[in-house]
Parts: structure tokens; C-alpha cells; sequence
């Protein structure tokens, strides 16, 4: 039933298949070839890597994308119908029906939006390790989408909520992340405990190098998993109701 | 039909604040089998706290809530899926009753949707979503929704809201015909017309509730 709740927002399907699209468009359009370096801190050495920035920013924008549009629509699952959710829950539903319910059309989602913005960048170039491409763009999707969940479990409007997702998927996936902002930040160490930094750093060197992506792999699935851990909780807690006790 | 001695709900001295206010101070109240009941009350007399009580939706400070049966709950707003069909949130709310699972049970809740269309009126909407519905057929769903798996006793906050006469009058046939299956009804209101039809009117005032 989620999911069909999901398949009837016309508009938001559009958008989803239409964002990704514009983005890169418009960086091919305004991009240029020339080739920069730039480091890649999640590997050992922290090796230095010099390729196109229009490639670097294709892979950059497509994970932004998938982050976006994911917390989005997580938020908008668990946020929307919240009365009506508790309702089936007094009528029988565990909390965890319902959780798990909203858990795996969210896994359905990002599984989607991975492949499409991947299937997407392939049109521009060849990545070194596609199948690595779309599971970078996957996790992202997971980190994001559960921050999203959490957002959603926390506020109560809309617009609080969308706001909270602004705020953090601009400064992180949006900007602090781009492997040409790092080259030259101060406090790089702010960057790294931020909730993109693991699926963007997977993203670019499964796009552009052949380097090992376990420490990306471990570090975005236990960002993910925190978020949602504490998503859940609270929708569990926000959920409960009382039984009466049955008396003869 | 008279009601019989069996109690359905006991509720004693239920006790709820929030912060320094006080909005129940020790509410007890007993319905029996087939008893018609309602409670009402001026607005913030704590009517909605003491349903939300009864249903399980907030916790009370003391006391304790009993039932012995299944509880139909129909909330004032509609609270139903607007995304969804009529006939996709029926089949929700049967899966959420454990109606699909246990056929002996709830019967074929398939059947129980039908008849409920049927009576309220409304099977033309079966296939329509609940946002292109009115709000006296979201209303009529919504309490088809509180009564397809035959509950035991049936509580109502504010049904009459969005019904239009003739759908009012049928609540009524439906009130007796529940009754004389044995299932009990509460309804909670700001207003109730025909004080005849109520085996026991309990007024709440102060956060003290009265028999009327």
C-alpha cells in the first residue's frame, strides 16, 4: 500500500526521473575538460588523482541527486499520514509491520534512483567500475535516505522538515564534498565526519580508479545505519499506544 | 434491546494533567452489553483526552481502562488513507484487524466491506480515491472502517459530523441494530439530540464526569 502511495504522487515520479537529468545536462553544458587533481582521503596514502572536471563533476552531481531526491521522499514516507498509521496500529498493526514496510519501499527507491542516475552518467562517460558506480550512488542514497527518515520521525510540518534537508544536503553532498572544494578546505576533518563523505569518496574512486573502497563501504553503512536506528526509534516511540488489559 | 449486566469497559479513576493543568480528576465510568452511552461536555472539558484514554492512544497519569472485547474506534477526522481507494483502505484496515490471516475469526472481510458499502450508501465509490470523496462519504468510510471486524463495542467521537439527514437516520437504525446484537456504543459529543435514544448520558465538567 505504501508503495502504491508512492506510484500515485504523478508529479513527484516525473521529478524524480527529471532532476537527475537537468543536473547533468547542465553541468555538461557549463563544465569545461580541463583536467584537475585532487585527493582521495578515504584510501591509504591518500593518493593524488588528475582527471576531467567535467567527468569529476558528472559523478559529484549524480550522487548530490540521488541524496537529495532520496531524503526527500523518505521524508515525505514516514512524515505523511501519521494519524491514519496510528490508527492501524490501534486496530492491530505492530509499529514494525509498518516500519519494515516503509524500510523496504525505501530500499526499492534508491535501488531505482542508483540505477537510473548511474545508467544516466554512463551516457557522458565510461566509469572504471560501473556496477561500484551504482552501489556508491546507492549508499548515498542510504545515508541520505535515512537522514531523511530521521528528519521525518523528528518534525511534525512539512516545511521544518524540508528545511532540515536543505540545510544539510546543500552544505554536505551539495558543496562541502566536491573533491575540488576539499583540494584546498581548511579543517578537512569536519568534512570527513559528514554524512556524504564515505559514498562520495566511494563514488569517485570507483569512477576513476581501480583503489580499494572498504573503508567508504564500512564508514557509509554505519552512518546509514545510525540514522535509521534512530529514525526508527523515535517512530516506534511517536506510535505507541496502550492496550487495555482484558478482564472477565 | 435491554442492556445486560456484563460489563464491556470499566474505566476507574482515570487522572491526567498536562503540566500544572489538570483535565481529569479521577473519571469513572462502567458500560455494560448492549448499552447505548454517550459522554458530553463543553469544549476542554477533556472529552478528546479521556477517548484517547479509553482507545489507547495516550497513557493516564492513574487509573485503569478494562475492556472485555474488540473495540471499533471511529475518530472525529477521517483518518484514513487519502492516497489509497476506498476498497485499498478496506483491505488495509482488514490486514491491520488480522482479518486475512484469521478467516474464522473476522470472517471474509471481502463480505463485511459489501455490506458496509452497501449500507452507508457509497459502493459507487468503491474505486475512487479517498481525496476526490466528500467529506460525508470520508465520513461514512470511516466509520465502515471502525466496524469491519465486527467490533464488540463500537466508540464514536463526534460520528454526526459531514452526515447529512437521511445518513443521520440510518445511524440510528444501525445503533439499534448493533444493539441488538448485544455490542455496546459511546459516543462522544458536544451536543446530543435525541437524549431518548441513550440508555446513560454522562456529562464531563471540571475534569469530573457525572451520570446526566
Amino acid at each position: 500500500m505504501t508503495m502504491r502511495e508512492l506510484l500515485r504522487s504523478r508529479m513527484a515520479i516525473i521529478l524524480i526521473f527529471l532532476i537527475p537529468t537537468l543536473f547533468y545536462i547542465l553541468i555538461s553544458l557549463t563544465t569545461p575538460h580541463r583536467m584537475i587533481p585532487f585527493k582521495l582521503p578515504s584510501v591509504s596514502g591518500e593518493p593524488v588523482i588528475e582527471i576531467s572536471m567535467r567527468y569529476e563533476s558528472l559523478v559529484f552531481i549524480g550522487l548530490a541527486a540521488v541524496g537529495f531526491i532520496v531524503a526527500f521522499l523518505a521524508m515525505n514516507l514516514i512524515q505523511k499520514q501519521t494519524e491514519a498509521n496510528r490508527r492501524l496500529i490501534l486496530c492491530g498493526y505492530w509499529p514494525m509491520e509498518l516500519i519494515i514496510s516503509k524500510l523496504a519501499v525505501l530500499l526499492c527507491v534508491i535501488v531505482l534512483i542508483s540505477l537510473f542516475v548511474a545508467a544516466m552518467l554512463s551516457l557522458f562517460f565510461r566509469p572504471e567500475r560501473f556496477l561500484m558506480v551504482v552501489m556508491a550512488f546507492a549508499l548515498g542514497g542510504f545515508v541520505y535516505g535515512c537522514y531523511g527518515l530521521l528528519i521525518g520521525a523528528l518534525c511534525k510540518r512539512e516545511l521544518e522538515g524540508m528545511l532540515f534537508i536543505v540545510l544539510l544536503t546543500q552544505i554536505d553532498v551539495g558543496w562541502l564534498q566536491n573533491p575540488t572544494f576539499y583540494a584546498d578546505a581548511q579543517h578537512t576533518s569536519i568534512i570527513r565526519y559528514l554524512p556524504a563523505f564515505y559514498p562520495s569518496q566511494m563514488s569517485m574512486v570507483t569512477a576513476f580508479t581501480a583503489y580499494s573502497i572498504m573503508n567508504s563501504l564500512i564508514g557509509s553503512l554505519l552512518y546509514g545505519s545510525a540514522f535509521m536506528i534512530i529514525s526508527i526509534l523515535i517512530f516506534r516511540w511517536k506510535m505507541g499506544t496502550r492496550k487495555q488489559r482484558i478482564f472477565l | 434491546m435491554a442492556a445486560s449486566t456484563k460489563p464491556i469497559l470499566k474505566v476507574q479513576d482515570i487522572v491526567k494533567s498536562f503540566g500544572r493543568r489538570s483535565v481529569l480528576n479521577g473519571v469513572s465510568l462502567l458500560m455494560r452489553r448492549g448499552e447505548l452511552s454517550a459522554i458530553v461536555g463543553e469544549n476542554g472539558a477533556g472529552k478528546s483526552t479521556l477517548l484517547k484514554i479509553l482507545v489507547g492512544l495516550t497513557v493516564a497519569d492513574s487509573g485503569n481502562v478494562t475492556t472485555n472485547g474488540r473495540v471499533g474506534y471511529c475518530p472525529q477526522d477521517s483518518l484514513v488513507f487519502e492516497t489509497l481507494t476506498v476498497k485499498e483502505n478496506f483491505h488495509y484496515f482488514a490486514s491491520a484487524y488480522g482479518l486475512e490471516r484469521n478467516k474464522e475469526d473476522g470472517g471474509d472481510w471481502k463480505k463485511e466491506k459489501d455490506v458496509w458499502l452497501e449500507y452507508f450508501k457509497f459502493k459507487q465509490y468503491e474505486n475512487a480515491l479517498v481525496s476526490t470523496l466528500s467529506g460525508g462519504t470520508k465520513q461514512k468510510l470511516n466509520l465502515s472502517l471502525a466496524l469491519l471486524h465486527a467490533p464488540d463495542m463500537l466508540i464514536l467521537d463526534e460520528p454526526f459530523a459531514g452526515f447529512d439527514w437521511e445518513t443521520y437516520l440510518h445511524f440510528w437504525e444501525l445503533t439499534e441494530g448493533l444493539r441488538s446484537a448485544g455490542k455496546s456504543i459511546l459516543i462522544v459529543s458536544h451536543f446530543i439530540y435525541d437524549r431518548e435514544k441513550f440508555d446513560r448520558i454522562y456529562e464531563l465538567k471540571d475534569g469530573v464526569i457525572e451520570c446526566a
